[in-house]
């Protein structure tokens, strides 16, 4: 049986987007991808032309499909390359493909945060020496700490606590965190990374 | 919990063990040879009962591949296009083999645990 005319538009056009999500690939794998995916709409067109139509919504739609090849490929990728922001980057597209994702990239937004509070206090401290550090606030009968940058002036009762240590200190906090922040999210990696799968049990005939 | 909820987990509970059981699936059909995709989603159907979608076997096979249990080679096929074949590396069959052993230890035990259950049906 050969692919009707219609069939091989809808599938042209399917694969032209899916062409286009793909292109943080590198042309070889994206170009691969495509074609496996050409042939496979064009068997089940041949077998069935009324299938094309299901069969591109069980791909899903081509940003849907490209996303499991690009966040596989990203998080391969961080995970040799130990870039911290190739996996900041994944984790962006692990956060749109699952909870799990969206955690992890918010642990590790809050990580790198925070270690670049620290060390920003302690470069600026010679800047700002009157201001910048860590700061017990009284506001009435309670307290909080505060870190500052130096920016603005401190509230009247305010008690710097580390003085000049803040500068030792919050550099190794901030590497400390930092690399909590990079090895967690490769432990992440390992263990939690599962392509999102639909599996189902077979009732009368293929449903997806 | 409702019976409708009851269900509903139970459900959920056994697209989980599917999903765990996907790569061992794809592996042990590749075991007597080579197949591409459209093949595989058919044989995992026809011999195992579970309904795999195109959305989530081709980022498998590719992720397989790229993990090396598995290699793959384009062949002109009659039908004017050519198709993407897989079959296992020496690593896949390593591993096959692997998860086959620990699914079998893993079956049996559970059989054992759940054959109060089965007496208790009857």
């Amino acid at each position: 049986m050969t692919v009707s005319a219609e069939s091989k538009e809808r599938i042209d056009d399917y694969l032209k987007a899916l062409r286009s999500c793909l292109r943080d690939l590198n042309d070889d794998d994206a170009r691969e991808i495509v074609e496996e995916i050409r042939s496979h709409l064009l068997d089940e067109a041949r077998d069935d032309p009324a299938a094309v139509a299901f069969t591109i919504a069980a791909l899903g739609t081509p940003e849907e499909h490209a996303s499991r090849y690009l966040a596989d490929d990203l998080l391969s990728r961080a995970q040799v390359s130990r870039s911290p922001w190739l996996m900041l980057h994944s984790f962006f597209r692990w956060a749109t493909l699952s909870f799990a994702g969206f955690w992890i990239l918010l642990f590790s937004l809050v990580g790198y945060f925070l270690a670049a509070a620290f060390s920003l206090c302690a470069l600026l401290k010679p800047i700002h020496p009157e201001t910048a550090g860590l700061w017990l606030l009284a506001d009435g009968p309670d307290h909080s700490v505060s870190l500052r940058l130096g920016f603005g002036s401190i509230p009247p009762g305010g008690r710097e606590l580390l003085g000049w240590w803040i500068v030792p200190l919050g550099l190794v906090v901030a590497t400390g965190l930092a690399l909590l922040t990079f090895r967690s999210g490769l432990w992440s990696i390992r263990n939690f990374w599962q392509r999102p799968a639909q599996v189902g049990r077979s009732i009368s005939g293929r449903t997806p | 919990m409702t019976s409708n909820q009851a269900h509903e987990s139970a459900e959920k509970w056994e697209v989980q063990l599917r999903k765990g059981s996907l790569e061992l699936a794809i592996l042990a059909t590749l075991w007597n040879g080579r197949l591409y995709g459209l093949e595989i989603i058919r044989r995992l159907e026809k011999d195992s009962d579970l309904i795999v979608v195109e959305g989530t076997i081709y980022p498998l096979l590719t992720r397989l591949k790229s993990l090396g249990l598995l290699e793959s080679h384009w062949v002109e096929s009659g039908s004017g296009h050519p198709r993407k074949y897989y079959q296992l590396t020496p690593a896949g069959r390593r591993r096959a083999i692997e998860m086959s052993q620990a699914w079998t230890k893993f079956s049996a035990s559970m059989n054992r645990l759940l054959a109060p259950l089965g007496k208790g049906k009857q």
